[in-house]
This record gives structure tokens, C-alpha cells and sequence, in this order.
């Protein structure tokens, strides 16, 4: 039915919803009726939200795809610079629930309509009054549109309990907009060539904007289904793991280049060998010092520490980075290469006297009777 | 390092995420394997008792795994445990019984786990029909979720196939309706009722604990699940480990088993763009194409963007990320679609593309769909290139981190056992199935076999360890080729290690039993030649051994100056360089006793040649006498697609050539050791290889290095290595094979692993106890090693052969060198 558009329509929907969030940059997004997760897995690459959730009545379409969205290998070899929670919720849109409070944006698409006539109004109170997200994207089909879909009669949707005409949406939108304090644009997805412009849009769509600050309610968490939270550099932890790894692989690398700009130095007899110090790397005893000033030269150490300052501190406080004493360097020990052959079968040794005795003189062909 | 590269592009689609560009996406349909009633147990209408399932029974479902496919999400897979090859049953002396007997027994542990189900439990299997018929597995899928309170909770659904733990009415009519309010009707009819051990169920428990390891929050990488929050990392090299776990259920002699190993996963905290650069610093502009493709072809990349694992098969020089392709009806650049598709930004809009071609068959069995372009920025490494598996620091330290003893991995197996019993989600999950493990490994009898006596000339002595370099010091060998009129090359800057070489050589040789004279230089005609390369490097090596394998067929050795350095070690060095020579001139060096007469040992490995087009190399080595010290070898290069045993066989007609000529006579029975064999290839050997080597007394063994399978000793009251010699032949062989493991070598760090011999044809009547003795005597074999190896000699020999021409010449070696160890 919905092959007339191109993009197919749930995909302009969507769309429209992810046009949003990269204008609007909400932190925390809840989908109402998030069914298998289609919405939340488009979403979850928008890094500025901190905070994804769905809700669901229904926990066995949300379990068919919830492993969909967790994180992928390769988010935690790099991980992001922006803090990513998902969060599932079995639960009922008609029913206030904290977690659902606090929300900067909550999108409910192509949801209502399968809602009795009486439990929109619970809806519209929870969502609007108890809810009070700073945003809300309600979708809905347009009834009047409805006449245009080839061969469609009644809804478009066995379990749609009503389908709303553009002016019934709007009649209720300026309800919700006049009893909770928000403001309302009209807009939709779906027109076709050559239609009349006052039918409208095939799913018509309204986005709610709050018009007072909402003051943030403490949220209290019980019965997730699901709950990731995504590798971030937020995390200390992780953010100490990447940048001690960094650093020392930078270390390494300039340790290295200096290393053999001696060599070379030396190999063609240049004056001034290991005196040179351009690169800022000195030799201290068995070891070679890289001064932390060099490394911040670094992009990705800088994008990490910022400052000479910050990187000290950081390093400080770990154990696996060794700092000369002043606290301006860190001392790697120069080994040199060892020659070992590396052979599987090198690892010979004897576990022991635990051998059997043998046999002598057997002749397995006369057992064998031949 | 277990698994390294293991993960071949087998990154399967993981739901409904957008293929990659350049590929159409594809619906998934169900594929059903096409049922062969009546001969396998598990297809069918199989409604015998449960549990009572005799031997023979287990044997025959075992073999019909294959046959019957499920799959969470449908699609052809290929079968990496080789179930359903039953070679047993054509062997008839093994039928009753495949143990062997010598030996003293041995306590062990393995890495196994039991499998319990609920007594009477059975896996209830029914056909889904749609009327009208749905196209869309989707929404099949998504049809069945609408009957939660009639299905229940536990269910696997795969668009035509259902299972259950619990019996529905015979024939159940439901009736849905999809979102276009299209009224459906659905008929869940029963058709079978699966026994635990049936072959179906052991697929639908592998997929129940794939589940549970989700719950687990690991993360699949190719085949197997590695924990990614605990990652080990060395920043020198941008190397990233994740711990993780290897895990099999399948039907082994007696019980269904999860066979689980520690393995660990390399990854690279580095894009494949910054891994770009960084070459084309250190190799510049002129060579970047070149060392580009050499180092990034064959491996496997990561997407920061899907689930999805791709395998790099070339490199798109002529595209960037501005180039095209056709999504839709429409046009799209890579940079645009990437953008809008998942927010992503290409900071580099002239990085080259990566090609990778899809294995993958078509919708609906159509052909394969075209290369997928990716962009070097989204991908990361996994794995190590050859480059670094040659440098010894970061194997070193990658050992250290992975090299576990034997301790240590009874630990972190328990551990993971644990987690599974403690993790509410998963016993959950579980207990709707009516699941569970048992929780703690395996325990087995093995036995220890008879130590070998070493046979060197008129002297024996029996090895106190698994390794008598001490014991053959000062006894003759048994048969010593002269040095005479050889040549030894090296730099000017090498005269004094060389000259050293020269004298240390001359001292150890006399004991030896090898004359040998002074090395001068002989025009024309050159015998032999010794080489001191001053570095290790690649290309030297490679060209000396092609020109003196090739051009001017003759024996030669060469010497990296710098193992020559080390004053107190040159003693060692020049008695193995000594005995090296003399292998390779014809020599031989000790024996064991055969007691088996006119038996030709027969050792095949192939090299898969990535760089030289995929080529294989198979290389085939026979034993020409009865101490099986002298060899016959002999190469064979493959271009893609062709059976490596086609070339092998005339090889092996050579090979009887060279036996007829050295014993007057042709053998009376042939032993063929199979190495490299991957996972799920055994079913060629089985059905191409032996026919083309078919002879009246023929054994075919399959030899298997890299498996799961780990054994631990109780030693003193501590877990060690079992020692060498340990043969284990039940409980963890499989019923429908003639299998066993031996543990033939000794580690000093980390976990020992079995080798696992699979006698797929025996026409020769040899007794288990005998084919083992007889494998882990020919371990004993190999003259580059003074101890006993992990495989058989004659294999160890194959590989080797296999790798130097595979790696150095590329090309067949010259016929005269037939008869020598040339390749040592």
C-alpha cells in the first residue's frame, strides 16, 4: 500500500524524526511503541543523544531485535567521545511510568491510532502532563487522505481503532497545546503529485515544543528489559585505558624514529650523533626519555589530554606509564632485539620422569596373522 | 595464539541492517534442507521411546546432522564439526571397538562439559504453512509472535520450521492478521518429536547457548564470543585482545558435550586508514601500492558501522569515497551515504576503497552478489599480518598474555562455566528449555604409551624426556655423507663469525661420525653450499634458496650472522647446523623400531599461497626404507580451484617409483598422514581423495592440529600438561569415527595441545593399538628437532617443503633433489 512514496513512507517517518534530533540535538529520546527497535537502531548513531529509550506493551517484539542494539565490536576499540545508555521498558503509553519522565524528546509514530478513543486521553495526560518531555513527535494517518490509496476501504490498519482527519488532529493538538502549555506545528510525510494541497499529508504529523521550563524529576528505574551502555571516553576508567595506549604507542613510534636517526647518524659517521636532540627524546641510563611536551605535539594525545598540564596529571595517576622524576617525561627501557628463533616445536621439555618403559622386539605383522 | 585469522569472512548478516553499499540488500528466505525420509533417524516421523537410543542409533543421527538445517535466521552455513561423515562403519575391525590398550593408564581432565536435559526430554518439531502464502520471513516471524499464549515463551521459529519443548495438538489452526489487514491462517502441524541426541537438536542447542553468551554481553567475532570489556592491550603495536571462548555442543562417544577452549581475539585499535598512512610513510609513494596490497589483502576488517566481519580481496585504487553507486533507483555517493545512513563524517575524502568480494549466494539461491566497497576510515584490523607474526616482540608479548598453563585455564573455564549458572537471564533461558551444563569439566582415562627406544647405529637409548640432545651427544649417526667440495659465502663484514663457523663445525662433526673436508671454492660443480646471510632479511634468503633449488639444484644452508654472535651458544649452533647438513646431503640421523615390513609413511600438507593469486602448494613426502629415515618429497603447485590431489597422485607414483628403486620391491601397505585439512573439508577427502590413491592396503589418516580439545594431568596434586605419549581414544572421539588424540610433544609454557587423528580409510586391518603406537612413533622421526613433535614426521616434513616453496621459491623444485631433506 505504501509502495505509492519512495522512499516508502515508514521511511520518511522516520526520517523526519532523525531530521529533527540533528536540528534539535535532543540529549535524552524515548520512542513510545518502539516495537522491534527499527527507530532506536537508526537513532543510536546520532551521537548527540546521551540517553535512547523505547517502550513497549509488547516485551516479545522488543526481545526479538533488542541484541540489535548493543554495542558493535569496533565501538570499543575506539571508543566514542560521547556518553550512548539505551534502555528498554515494557509498558504502556496510557500509564504514567517515572521512567518515562524528564525526556527531551519523545517521538510517538503511527502509534495512537491503535488506542481506544477513550485511552488517547490517558495518553494525552501522561505524555503531555505527567511525561512532560521539552518536545514530542506524534504521527498519525490522515483520514483524508485515505480516498487517494488505491483500493483501500476502511482503515488502513485492522487493529487501528480510528483514523483522524487533518482538521480532528489539529482540534486535538490545540487541546493538548492549551491544557499542558506547548506549541504545535503541523507538517506529515507522503504527498502525491497532482493532489489537492488542502488534503494534506498521508501521515500527518504534529511536533509539539513545551513553552515553559520543565524542571528535570529524579527518575527511578525498575523492570528494563534491556540496559547497554555504551563504551564512552566518558567513562574514567576507559578514558584512562585509551589515552595510557595512546601515549605509549606514540612514545614507542618517536622512541623508534629517534633510535634509528642515530643509527643512521652514526653508520655514515656524521658529526654530532647522539648529541642531537631536535626531537627533544634524551638517553638516561638503559633508557630513553620522551618529554611529554613532544607527545602533546601528537594530535590524537592532544584531542585526549589538551594540555602539557592535563597529561601530567593523568599520567600520574596510573601506574602503567613510568614517569622520569621531574614528572616531564616518560622513560621507556631500551631492550635491545633479542635473536630467538621462534619455533613451534622450541618448547620442548621434559614434564618429568613419567615415562613407560618400551617394548622391544614386536612384530605387529605376525599379530595381524598375514 | 589459538583462532589467529581463524575468522574468515564469515561475518553473517545480523538482522536487518542495511548491506553494505554496493551490494543489493536481500531478504533472507528460509531454506530448507530437502528431507530424505526414511533412511536417517531425526526426519521424519521418528516417534520411538526417547532415551533408549541405541549405540548404532547414535551413530546413524549423528551422521544425518547435516542433513536437517536450522538457523536462527535461515541461510546456508557450512558444517565446520564435519558432522555426517560416518567413516567408521566402513571399517569393519573397528566397529565393535577403536581402543587401544598398551600403555599405563593416565587420570585426565577435560575441556568438556555435559549437557543435562530433563529426563524424557524431547524437542517437538512442527511445519508452519501460511495461507495465503507470506513471502516475507519478517513477517512470518512476526505473525507467529501474535500466538504467544498458545506457542509459549520458548520457541525457535525460522519461517517454516518451528520447535518447541512442549506438544501442541497434532494440527493447530491459527488465524492472524497483517498490518494491511490481510486475514492469514497458519497451520502448525507436528512431524516429529526429537530424541536430546538427535541431530537437530544439537544444532538447536548450539544456538541456545550462542543466545546465552549474548546475555553474557560478549561479543561474536566470526565463530566464536570474546568479552570486550576487559580488553588486554599493547600499545606499541595497537594490539588490542579480547579473552573469549571457543564453544562446540556435539554428539561425542557418549554424551552430548560442550567442548569449550579459551581463545583469544587480536584486534588493532587502528583504522585501516591510519594503518594506510603509516605504510606509505615507511615504504613511499613509489612501493605504497604494492606493500599496500601485500599487507592488507586476506586480512579481516571490522565496520564501525554493522556487525558484519569482511575480508579484504583487493584494493580500489581508481575510487574515493566521491564515487557512486546506485541505491535505489537513484545515485548516492559513498561520503553521502554514510553520512545520512549513520551520521558518520569522512575526514579523508581521497582514501582509496577497500574491495571485498561476498561469498555470500544471492536472494533466493541467485548467483553471488557483487563486491562490497569499503572505506578504509569505518574499518578496523583484526588479526595479525605475516609481517608481525615474524617479529619476535610482539610475539613475545602477545604470548606472555596469551600463553595460559594449564592451571590458569582450568580457571578461566570453571569461571565462564560459573558465570553462565550465576547469570539470572541465562538460566532463564535455560531452565525454558529445560537445559543445562554440567559444572565442571570432564574427567577421563587416557593412557601414557610406551616410551620409544631411539635407534642411532649400533646404539640405543631410551630418552629420559620428550627431547635427547643430551643423549645423542658424542654416539655416530647412522649414516654420514661426506663434506666434500663445498663452498661457504659471506660479506666481508661476517669473516670473523664465519671463521669461527668453520673451526666450531670442523670440532663437531668428527664425533658425529661426518668427515669433512675444508671449504673451498669449486667451479662448475658445487655439491654443497653454506651461506652467512648478514640479516635476516626476506628477499636474500629467497632468492639464494630459489636459485639453489631451482637453477642449480644443490643442497645448501644458510646462517643469519647473528645467531653465530653468541660465543658460548656456537657449539650448539654448529652441531645442529652439522646435523642439519647432513639430513640434507641424504644422511640419516637415528630411527625407531617399525615393526611393520615393507610400510611406505606417505606425509601430504598444502600452503595456501594468498600473495601468488591464491595458488596452493601441496607438497607429498614418502618414506623410501624401513627405519623410515630416508624420504622422498615432492611439490606440486595448484591454481585456484583445481583438488590438490589430483597433482598429489603423481607425486605418489614417484614416489613408488623411488621406493621400487631403493627396495627392489613396491610396499605392501601405504599410511598416508593428511595434514591441512581445514574445518568441513573432510567430506572431500573422503569422497575425491581416497578413491584417487585407492591401493590394497591403504590407511588414511587425517592429521588436526588446531582444535579445541585440551587434556590436564593431576601430577603431584597440581594441573599439569599430560605427559607425551598420552593417547586418548574415548569419551571425547566421536561415535561415528576412527578417532583418537595423542599428545606427542612437551611444552615448557602455557597449555600442551593434542593432535587428533582421524583414520577415514583403512583397508590394511592394523589394530588401534597399533595405528597409535605407530603415529607416535613416527613423531619421534623429525631430524630438525631432537625431541618429539607434535605431528608425525613425514607431516612435519610436507609442511615444511609446502612452506618454502610456498613462501621463498614459488616454483616446482629441481627433480634431482627428489631424494634429500633438502628443505630442512
Amino acid at each position: 500500500m505504501n509502495t505509492i512514496f519512495t522512499p516508502p513512507l515508514y521511511i520518511q517517518r522516520y526520517e523526519f524524526v532523525i531530521d529533527f534530533v540533528k536540528k534539535n540535538k535532543p540529549k535524552k529520546v524515548v520512542d513510545l511503541g518502539c516495537n522491534d527497535c527499527t527507530l532506536l537502531r537508526k537513532l543510536k548513531f546520532h551521537k548527540e543523544i546521551e540517553l535512547l529509550a523505547g517502550l513497549d506493551i509488547d516485551c516479545a517484539v522488543i526481545r526479538a531485535k533488542m541484541y540489535e542494539l548493543a554495542p558493535i565490536p569496533t565501538d570499543y576499540l575506539q571508543p566514542g567521545d560521547h556518553p550512548l545508555t539505551i534502555e528498554l521498558y515494557q509498558g504502556s503509553v496510557t500509564e504514567r511510568d517515572p521512567r518515562t519522565k524528564g525526556f527531551d524528546l519523545v517521538t510517538s509514530i503511527e502509534l495512537i491510532e491503535h488506542l481506544q478513543l477513550e485511552d488517547v486521553d490517558r495518553f494525552t495526560e501522561v505524555v503531555f502532563g505527567y511525561m512532560a518531555p521539552v518536545a514530542a513527535i506524534i504521527s498519525t494517518p490522515n483520514a483524508d487522505f485515505n480516498p487517494l490509496l488505491p483500493g483501500l476501504t476502511g482503515f488502513r490498519h485492522y487493529d487501528h481503532k480510528f483514523e483522524w482527519t487533518k482538521v480532528e488532529f489539529q482540534t486535538w493538538a490545540l487541546k493538548v497545546c492549551r491544557e499542558f502549555g506547548y506549541v504545535v506545528a503541523f507538517t506529515g510525510v507522503g504527498q502525491i503529485p497532482a493532489q489537492e494541497e488542502s488534503i494534506g499529508f498521508c501521515s500527518q504529523i504534529g511536533v509539539f515544543q513545551i513553552d515553559r521550563s520543565g524542571g528535570d524529576a529524579p527518575r527511578l528505574q525498575n523492570n528494563v528489559l534491556y540496559n547497554v551502555v555504551y563504551p564512552s571516553l566518558c567513562d574514567s576508567n576507559i578514558f584512562q585505558r585509551t589515552l595510557v595506549n595512546e601515549v605509549l604507542y606514540w612514545a614507542e613510534t618517536l622512541k623508534r624514529e629517534w633510535l634509528e636517526e642515530i643509527r643512521f647518524e652514526v653508520e655514515n659517521e656524521e658529526v654530532g650523533g647522539e648529541g642531537r636532540t631536535d626531537m627533544g627524546l634524551y638517553r638516561e641510563g638503559q633508557s630513553v626519555c620522551v618529554p611529554l611536551v613532544r607527545l602533546c605535539s601528537c594530535p590524537r594525545v592532544q584531542a585526549l589530554s589538551g594540555t602539557v598540564q592535563h597529561l601530567t596529571k593523568f599520567l600520574l595517576e596510573n601506574s602503567r606509564v613510568q614517569l622520569t622524576n621531574d614528572g616531564t617525561a616518560v622513560v621507556l627501557v631500551d631492550n635491545d632485539d633479542e635473536d630467538l628463533e621462534w619455533d613451534e616445536n622450541c618448547d620442548n621439555t621434559g614434564t618429568g620422569p613419567f615415562l613407560v618403559s618400551s617394548v622391544e622386539n614386536e612384530d605387529w605383522e605376525t599379530e595381524l596373522g598375514q | 595464539m589459538t583462532g589467529r585469522a581463524r575468522a574468515r569472512s564469515r561475518g553473517r548478516a545480523r538482522g536487518q541492517e542495511t548491506a553494505a553499499p554496493g551490494v543489493t540488500p536481500f531478504q533472507e528466505t528460509a531454506r530448507e534442507a530437502p528431507p530424505s525420509e526414511g533412511e536417517l533417524v531425526g526426519r521424519g516421523r521418528q516417534r520411538t521411546a526417547p532415551g533408549a537410543v541405541s549405540s548404532e542409533a547414535v551413530i546413524q543421527i549423528s551422521a544425518g546432522f547435516q542433513q536437517v538445517k536450522i538457523g536462527e535466521r535461515g541461510g546456508r552455513r557450512r558444517d565446520f564439526h564435519d558432522a555426517g561423515i560416518n567413516t567408521r562403519q566402513a571399517m569393519e575391525h573397528v566397529r565393535e571397538s577403536k581402543s587401544g590398550f598398551s600403555g599405563s593408564p593416565i587420570e585426565l581432565k577435560a575441556n568438556f562439559f555435559k549437557i543435562l536435559s530433563r529426563p524424557q526430554w524431547v524437542l517437538y518439531q512442527y511445519h508452519v504453512d501460511f495461507k495465503p502464502v507470506m513471502e516475507s520471513r519478517r513477517l512470518r516471524s512476526a505473525l507467529m509472535y501474535q500466538h504467544e499464549e498458545t506457542l509459549g515463551k520458548a520457541r525457535t521459529f525460522d519461517g517454516a520450521l518451528l520447535f518447541l519443548p512442549h506438544k501442541l495438538h497434532n494440527t493447530t489452526v491459527l488465524y492472524s492478521e497483517t498490518r494491511m489487514g490481510e486475514k492469514v491462517q497458519i497451520t502448525v502441524t507436528l512431524t516429529n518429536e526429537l530424541p536430546p541426541t538427535s541431530p537437530v537438536c544439537l544444532q538447536f542447542y548450539n544456538i541456545i547457548f550462542r543466545r546465552v553468551l549474548r546475555m553474557l554481553n560478549m561479543q561474536q567475532i566470526g565463530r566464536h564470543y570474546y568479552n570486550p570489556t576487559d580488553p588486554l592491550n599493547i600499545p606499541q603495536h595497537r594490539l588490542t585482545i579480547w579473552p573469549g571462548f571457543t564453544s562446540t555442543i556435539l554428539q561425542y562417544e557418549s554424551n552430548i558435550m560442550l567442548c569449550t577452549d579459551v581463545s583469544h581475539k587480536v584486534l588493532r585499535s587502528e583504522t585501516v586508514l591510519s594503518f594506510m598512512m603509516g605504510l606509505r610513510q615507511q615504504s613511499g609513494d613509489q612501493r605504497f601500492p604494492e606493500a599496500c596490497t601485500k599487507e592488507l589483502v586476506g586480512l579481516i576488517v571490522l565496520t564501525k558501522y554493522n556487525n558484519k566481519t569482511y575480508r579484504i580481496d583487493d584494493i580500489a585504487w581508481d575510487h574515493t569515497p566521491n564515487n557512486t553507486f546506485k541505491r535505489g533507483d537513484s545515485e548516492i555517493s559513498f561520503k553521502d551515504y554514510y553520512k545520512a545512513q549513520y551520521g558518520l563524517d569522512i575526514t579523508d575524502g581521497n582514501q582509496v576503497l577497500l574491495i571485498s568480494h561476498m561469498k555470500k549466494i544471492g536472494p533466493s539461491g541467485g548467483p553471488p552478489q557483487g563486491p562490497a566497497m569499503l572505506v578504509p576510515e569505518f574499518c578496523y584490523l583484526t588479526g595479525l599480518t605475516d609481517k608481525m607474526r615474524a617479529d619476535f616482540n610482539i610475539m613475545k608479548d602477545l604470548s606472555t598474555h596469551t600463553r595460559l598453563t594449564p592451571e590458569q585455564r582450568e580457571g578461566r573455564l570453571n569461571r565462564f562455566v560459573g558465570n553462565i549458572h550465576q547469570n539470572t537471564e541465562a538460566q532463564t533461558e535455560l531452565n525454558t528449555w529445560g537445559l543445562n551444563f554440567d559444572n565442571k569439566l570432564l574427567s577421563l582415562t587416557g593412557r601414557v604409551l610406551p616410551s620409544e627406544r631411539i635407534v642411532q647405529g649400533s646404539r640405543t637409548y631410551n630418552p629420559w624426556q620428550a627431547d635427547w640432545s643430551k643423549e645423542m651427544r658424542g654416539i655416530p649417526l647412522i649414516s654420514c655423507r661426506p663434506l666434500e667440495n663445498w663452498l661457504m659465502f659471506f660479506t666481508r663484514r661476517n669473516n670473523d663469525v664465519a671463521q669461527a663457523l668453520l673451526q666450531t663445525l670442523n670440532k663437531v662433526s668428527t664425533p658425529l661420525g661426518i668427515r669433512m673436508q675444508r671449504a673451498i671454492i669449486c667451479v662448475g660443480f658445487l655439491p654443497k653450499v653454506v651461506v652467512v646471510l648478514p640479516s635476516n632479511r626476506k628477499d636474500k634468503y629467497d632468492s639464494v634458496k630459489k636459485y639453489l633449488c631451482v637453477d642449480c639444484p644443490t643442497p645448501s644452508q644458510c646462517v643469519v650472522a647473528r645467531t653465530l654472535c653468541k660465543q658460548q651458544a656456537l657449539m650448539t649452533v654448529a652441531t645442529k647446523i652439522a646435523l642439519q647438513i647432513n639430513c640434507k646431503m641424504g644422511g640419516e640421523l637415528w630411527s625407531v623400531e617399525i615393526p611393520l615390513k615393507q610400510l611406505m609413511i606417505v606425509g601430504i600438507d598444502c600452503y595456501h599461497d594468498t600473495a601468488a593469486g591464491k595458488r596452493s602448494i601441496g607438497a607429498l613426502v614418502a618414506s623410501l626404507n624401513q627405519g623410515m629415515s630416508r624420504w622422498f618429497s615432492k611439490c606440486v603447485l595448484q591454481n585456484r580451484g583445481q583438488e590438490i590431489m589430483d597433482g598429489l597422485k603423481v607425486a605418489l607414483q614417484g614416489a613408488l617409483k623411488a621406493w621400487l628403486k631403493h627396495n627392489n620391491c613396491l610396499p605392501s601397505r601405504i599410511i598416508v598422514y593428511r595434514d591441512g585439512v581445514g574445518d568441513g573439508m573432510l567430506q572431500s577427502v573422503v569422497n575425491y581423495e581416497v578413491p584417487q590413491i585407492m591401493e590394497p592396503k591403504l590407511t588414511l589418516v587425517v592429521v588436526k592440529k588446531r582444535i579445541s580439545s585440551r587434556f590436564f594431568a593431576r601430577i603431584d596434586g597440581k594441573l599439569t600438561n599430560p605427559p607425551p605419549g598420552t593417547c586418548i581414544d574415548t569419551e571425547v572421539t566421536r561415535p561415528e569415527w576412527y578417532d583418537f588424540f595423542i599428545v606427542s610433544q612437551a611444552v615448557r609454557m602455557g597449555s600442551v595441545s593434542p593432535t587428533h587423528y582421524n583414520v577415514v580409510y583403512d583397508s590394511s586391518g592394523l589394530k588401534p593399538d597399533h595405528m597409535q603406537r605407530l603415529t607416535y612413533k613416527l613423531c619421534h622421526m623429525y631430524y630438525n628437532w631432537q625431541g618429539i613433535i607434535r605431528v608425525p614426521a613425514p607431516c612435519q616434513y610436507a609442511h615444511k617443503l609446502a612452506f618454502l616453496v610456498g613462501q621463498s621459491i614459488h616454483r616446482e623444485p629441481n627433480m634431482n633433489l627428489d631424494d634429500f631433506l633438502y628443505y630442512l
